[in-house]
């Protein structure tokens, strides 16, 4: 099947005695014709290709290479022809089998596309009856696939035909179902089993900026990334916020007890941070300012010191040590008159 | 539907920013005449508590976060004291939004407890939820990280 692609028109040549410039003419004439000609004659092959290998697309190609390939490689050893004019043939037939590469690459891709086409026109239109669906696409596919016999075209729609029954069934079942909304949009791939409609993709987007910011969660939350699933990780979430609450509540009542000694300290590492940051003045976040004064904490305007920035961060620490000769800075600070 | 995603901004600021709003609360409590007696420690605690959320609510950005806002709004309810707060547009829609956007029963569950913990957590949809939690958790460590200096330091030795 696949030798009857040379035609014995080329052996036949090669035997005769002609000249090489001839011979060369007689090619090119070949190709020419086999550019012209070629559909009727790739078609048959190609359909059966097509049909054989009717789910994948990438091994659809690689099986036309590998194909083609085993023509030009299968002139080799030819014994009917001598050697030097074999060797011409086969070059001939190369070169034609390179050509002929070239372009079922091309009716591959358009039919790729056609393809392709053809499922998302089938996810587009499902509501659609079969009849129109089927028609539509012979429609289509006259408009595309242009310069084409009648028969080529009745090859194809019996070959649409299998792809889209391929295709319904793909929606379904295979994974790699494409749908193209409007050409604004984003370019989705629906998986298996899932509805393509415009409520469950807005669902999944937004379950998947949940899922983002679950992942993000997860790792400012420490120990969370042990546990799994969404449930989990939530109720790691849940515990780690409540844990933290009940903190502060156990820290404030510590503050509480140690009211006294707090009232000095306040105080004092006011006066240490005064005292040490006083050169590095700077602006604090504007949003702080903006804040609507309640509580008792209504002295934001008045405080002079509310600007400072306190660039040390052991400030805290630091004053512990001055802390135990609060008696002392107590009386200063007194004097000072210190006033926020 | 095709929306490009802002990157999730949880910046809190240093602990000082933290740290001067905590002491600023602290010594405006001292002020107040009944704090100092020795009783009523209940009263206290209750009080020191609070000022930490609002100091934290307001070292953490003030009105640019959901939570903040809606803590300093309850402490202030709770004081009586009318709070006036910028209005945003952005509100609305929100609203409006929320009824559309917020199914699955099954996420809602647990959504529903963070809701009752992190404040103004009602108004949020759950992608929302999931920010201001985050900013939540990180502003509160860092209030804790201040209070439990602050304790240390003023340990008796």
């Amino acid at each position: 099947m696949l030798e009857g692609l040379v035609s014995p028109e080329n052996l036949s040549l090669s035997s005769m005695d002609m000249s090489v410039l001839e011979r060369l003419k007689w090619l090119r004439q070949q190709q020419q014709k086999q550019v012209v000609s070629q559909s009727s004659d790739n078609s048959p092959e190609l359909l059966q290709i097509l049909q054989f290998h009717e789910s994948n697309n990438d091994e659809l190609l690689q099986s036309t290479f590998s194909h083609f390939q085993m023509l030009g490689s299968g002139f080799g050893p030819n014994p009917n022809m001598g050697f030097g004019p074999s060797r011409e043939a086969m070059d001939g037939c190369i070169s034609r089998t390179s050509s002929l590469q070239m372009d079922p690459v091309d009716t591959m891709g358009v039919m790729l596309k056609n393809s392709e086409e053809n499922r998302t026109i089938s996810s587009k239109n499902k509501r659609k009856s079969e009849v129109k669906r089927r028609e539509e696409e012979k429609t289509e596919k006259k408009i595309k696939v242009a310069a084409e016999t009648e028969s080529n075209m009745k090859g194809k729609s019996s070959m649409s035909n299998n792809t889209e029954a391929s295709s319904d069934t793909s929606k379904e079942t295979s994974k790699g179902a494409s749908e193209i909304q409007k050409l604004d949009y984003i370019h989705v791939r629906s998986r298996r089993g899932q509805a393509t409609d415009r409520h469950s993709l807005a669902e999944r987007a937004r379950r998947e900026k949940i899922s983002k910011k679950m992942k993000y969660l997860q790792d400012i939350v420490p120990g969370c990334k042990k546990v799994t699933g969404q449930a989990g990780m939530l109720d790691e979430i849940i515990n780690y916020v409540q844990s933290l609450q009940t903190q502060v509540e156990f820290l404030s009542m510590k503050l509480a007890v140690l009211n006294s000694e707090l009232e000095l300290a306040v105080e004092d590492l006011y006066l240490h941070a005064y005292f040490t940051n006083l050169p590095v003045v700077n602006a604090s976040k504007p949003s702080i300012m903006v804040d609507v004064p309640l509580f008792p904490l209504d002295q934001q305007g008045s405080l002079d010191l509310s600007v400072i920035n306190l660039s040390q961060t052991t400030s805290i620490e630091a004053p512990s040590a001055s802390w135990e000769t609060q008696s002392r800075s107590l009386f200063n600070t007194s004097s000072l008159g210190f006033h926020y | 539907m095709a929306s490009a995603d802002k990157p999730i901004n949880t910046d809190v600021p240093e602990k000082d920013v933290f740290t001067l709003h905590f002491l600023q609360s602290l010594s405006n409590l001292r002020r107040q005449n009944t704090f100092n007696s020795p009783e009523k420690t209940n009263d206290r605690v209750k009080k020191i508590k609070k000022a930490a959320y609002v100091s934290m609510a307001r070292a953490a950005g003030g009105t640019n976060r959901l939570w903040s806002r809606a803590l300093l709004r309850r402490a202030a309810k709770e004081n009586s004291k009318v709070v006036r707060f910028p209005r945003r547009k952005k509100r609305v829609t929100c609203l409006r939004r929320r009824r559309s956007n917020r199914r699955d029963p099954v996420e809602e569950e647990e959504a529903e407890r963070l809701r009752n913990l992190v404040p103004g957590g009602g108004g949020m949809e759950t992608s929302k939820l999931m920010e201001e939690t985050a900013h939540y958790i990180k502003c509160l460590s860092m209030q804790v990280k201040v209070m439990q200096c602050l304790v240390d330091g003023l340990a008796p030795k």
